[in-house]
């Protein structure tokens, strides 16, 4: 199972927790294979140019197929239709959080604050940079942007209030939540993230920003298709064991363990949508 | 005594006997694994990880710190035997460590960067217990100005730290800076010299840069060497320290440890430059500058004490504030996450036990480090003896594993190599390769730092001044690059001739 993220990483964990438990049921070991680089690109076209015979699998992010190409070339962009999903995994939400000295607590806080607040994002080309951007780009306001390298820098930043706030995975942000470091204004999901139930979705909020990172396990094109269902009752079987959904719980994973069907389907129909959203607000995410 | 029970309490778990037997066997696996040139500890650290998977958190933690500091010192044994660093930090123990190897001193530079790296953690660790709350928020007022400002400082110790020429010094660390380029750019997503070559894209590691300059670089300029004359087998002598050598390196330990356990607090870089620190100022007050590079004690002394402690600190806003400081540290959140444990502000007070527990761990963990690496020092000198025509090859294929790891990627194999050749061709023209390692690895932080904080302050620099910790920088800066002119041209008014050795001081 190749993963296109360095080891340690939640991508990381995630698939060293399915693949632990699928390589029970088959009775096969299934060993994760870390080759990061380019955002997982690197990885994913690796497996999809693979042979296809159910032993080359991968883990994929969503954002690698429906943000990534908004902000780089096409070149490095990796289209779904080139592998066979095998099932989606589960999602992990975004959560905007701002440093309490702002004094923010809504959006409405933050569309009439009076001074020009700053916001980190995880870096170019993620979630982070894309929910943020639609939504401050919604609520019209004059920001400033500053990308960091991954999640736990701008968290620190936001922490010290060198940015004022900054959209994160929920993992990143939540142990300063619950200490009181960090106040969520609203959750990128869409419905309320059962972790953090009093926090508003965007949507709530009136703005239709549904974005997630979702992950899923892949085969390359052309893996027979009784191979993809083994492969799929062994991850089903994983994800009903006590284990695994102590694991998601821990790591602040929302399952979304559909069918390969429908995550190829949500999948294209979210770039759609965001192509959509970001040519309509003219944002560059390259900019 | 409310604050000492937890402690002491931690203490009791930590010394049962199952628990010091984890501890060992981390101890010892990290040291082996370490050794490794390109697994530096974080990689140790995730490839060893599911051997805790099955053990009680607190016993699993305390393998975790033996891993840790066996894996820490593991890199110091490459760049002193073989000139391999692992890891950025330990790049300044090479310049010194392996001239002292060649000299037959290897035993010696190990022992001294044992008992320095055993001082330095000790200490960091006895400063995190007691101080731990009260400086965890200095890490939070280090924005993308001061870490600007930090990066400019330690480009000027480059510079310093140097021991041959100058010039070629200069032009060895705005290659590294231009290295530092290549990849895509953080902030805009565009392509920077990558010739839309994907395995570019997140630009060149660390690791394959280092081990292709030094390692390989150094393998085949001795290949050459040999055919000229063949070089005597090398002699391990001295595995002990002399008093002569621990009376030298007692103060560079010293003042390692302290400067390593300040800068280790800081997120991101903090233990490279705290070594990088430790070597320029051993430098700067050393009574005879002209020794460092050619196997001065204080050299590894200084460094090895620095970046131990700063390992050990970096630990302050992992446990306080539930900030990985780095790579390191992001492994032993992720190990902490699978015990069940959140590093966090509320960890001290939620789960005491936990808190002691892991900050004890790393008190044993480091007298077993001390304990086990005496004794095999002299195993590990024994690797010199063997003839170069066999350890040769056997090292490049170690280090070809190792580049392979960090990505299992082999475009980077291809990339160790044109390292290797161009380290090689550093040599044969006189130019050394330390400047262009760290000037590398300090770019990037640079370069980054500089652009977030002109976004933040919208391009408006005179904002710098409302932020004192980057003008306290930017003064220091001041000083250090204009002090050695004005001495120098104080001793020119004087009218005295120059000798030789005040040359050596000032420059």
């Amino acid at each position: 199972m190749t993963v296109g993220a360095a080891a340690g990483g939640s991508t990381d964990l995630i698939a060293r927790a399915v693949s632990e438990g699928a390589s029970k049921e088959l009775g096969q070991s299934m060993p994760v294979v870390n080759k990061p680089g380019a955002n997982g690109a690197l990885a994913a076209n690796e497996v999809a140019a693979a042979a296809p015979d159910g032993y080359n699998i991968a883990t994929l992010n969503a954002s690698l197929i429906t943000i990534t190409p908004l902000a780089v070339g096409e070149d490095e962009a990796v289209s779904i239709d080139d592998f066979e999903v095998i099932t989606g995994v589960s999602q992990d939400d975004y959560v905007l959080v701002a440093n309490p000295d702002v004094g923010v607590k809504s959006l409405d806080d933050i569309k009439s604050s009076d001074s020009k607040l700053s916001f980190g994002t995880t870096g170019v080309g993620t979630g982070s940079q894309l929910a943020q951007s639609l939504l401050l780009a919604e609520l019209g306001i004059d920001f400033t942007e500053v990308p960091f390298d991954s999640g736990a820098p701008a968290v620190t930043a936001t922490l010290g209030n060198q940015v004022n706030l900054s959209t994160v995975q929920l993992g990143e942000a939540k142990p300063h939540i619950d200490a009181g470091k960090l106040v969520p204004i609203i959750v990128f999901s869409q419905e309320r993230n059962k972790f953090l139930e009093d926090v508003p979705t965007a949507e709530e909020e009136g703005y239709d920003i549904p974005v997630s990172q979702y992950r899923a396990m892949v085969a390359p094109k052309g893996t027979p298709d009784d191979v993809v269902k083994k492969l799929e009752d062994s991850f089903k079987a994983t994800f009903a064991t006590e284990e695994y959904k102590k694991f998601n719980e821990q790591n602040l994973l929302t399952p979304h363990e559909v069918s390969g069907d429908e995550i190829a389907k949500e999948w294209s129909e979210l770039a759609d949508q965001y192509k959509k959203l970001v040519d309509e607000h003219k944002i560059d995410l390259s900019d | 005594m409310d604050f000492f029970a937890p402690v002491i309490d931690g203490f009791g778990t930590v010394l049962e006997p199952g628990n010091l037997l984890y501890c060992f066997i981390g101890v010892l696996v990290g040291m082996l694994v370490g050794v490794l040139p390109g697994l530096g500890p974080s990689a140790t650290l995730a490839i060893l990880l599911p051997l805790t998977f099955g053990l009680e958190p607190v016993t699993a933690i305390i393998m975790l710190a033996g891993i840790f500091y066996g894996a820490q010192y593991g890199g110091t044994i490459t760049s002193v035997l073989l000139r391999l660093p692992g890891e950025a930090s330990s790049v300044v123990t090479v310049f010194d460590g392996y001239q002292m190897a060649k000299q037959g001193r290897a035993g010696t530079a190990l022992g001294v960067a044992a008992i320095g790296s055993f001082i330095g953690g000790t200490a960091a660790i006895i400063g995190l217990t007691f101080l731990a709350p009260l400086i965890a928020s200095f890490a939070l007022d280090f924005g993308p100005p001061e870490y600007a400002a930090l990066a400019l400082l330690g480009v000027t110790l480059v510079a310093t730290i140097s021991s041959g020429n100058k010039i070629k010094a200069l032009i060895a660390a705005a290659l590294g800076v231009f290295l530092a380029m290549v990849g895509r750019d953080v902030f805009t997503g565009t392509e920077r010299f990558t010739f839309g070559n994907l395995s570019l894209g997140d630009g060149i590691d660390f690791v394959i840069v280092a081990m292709g300059l030094f390692g390989v670089g150094e393998i085949l300029y001795n290949l050459e060497e040999r055919h000229r004359a063949s070089a005597p087998p090398k002699k391990v002598a001295h595995v002990w320290p002399t008093k002569n050598d621990l009376r030298r390196s007692s103060g560079a330990i010293g003042r390692g440890s302290v400067l390593g356990f300040l800068l280790g607090i800081l997120p991101g870089g903090g233990a490279t430059i705290s070594s990088m620190a430790a070597y320029g100022v051993e430098k700067k007050i050393a009574k005879e500058p002209s020794r460092f590079g050619k196997g001065a004690i204080e050299g590894v002394a200084g460094p090895e004490s620095a970046n131990n402690a700063a390992a050990t600190s970096s630990f302050i806003p992992l446990l306080s504030l539930g900030i990985p400081a780095n790579a390191t540290m992001a492994m032993m959140f992720g190990a902490l996450l699978i015990q069940g444990i959140t590093p966090g502000p509320l960890l001290v007070s939620d789960e005491p036990e936990l808190f002691w527990g892991v900050v004890n761990s790393m008190y044993i963990g480091n007298i077993l480090l001390l304990i086990m690496a005496i004794p095999l020092i002299g195993v590990f000198v024994k690797v010199l003896s063997v003839r170069p025509a066999i350890l040769a090859p056997i090292t490049v294929l170690i280090t070809l594993i190792g580049a392979y790891t960090v990505k299992n990627s082999v475009f980077d194999l291809v990339l160790l190599v044109v390292f290797g050749l161009i380290g090689y061709l550093m040599k044969k023209t006189g130019f050394e390769p330390g400047p262009l390692v760290l000037a590398f690895v300090l770019a990037e932080m640079l370069e980054s730092n500089v652009r977030r904080s002109l976004l933040l302050f919208e391009g408006h620099l005179a904002e710098v001044f409302t932020r004192p910790i980057t003008v306290s920088l930017l003064a220091l800066l001041v000083v250090v690059v204009v002090l050695p002119m004005v001495k120098t041209l104080l001793d020119r008014a004087k009218s005295t001739p120059v000798s030789k050795e005040e040359k050596g001081l000032h420059v």
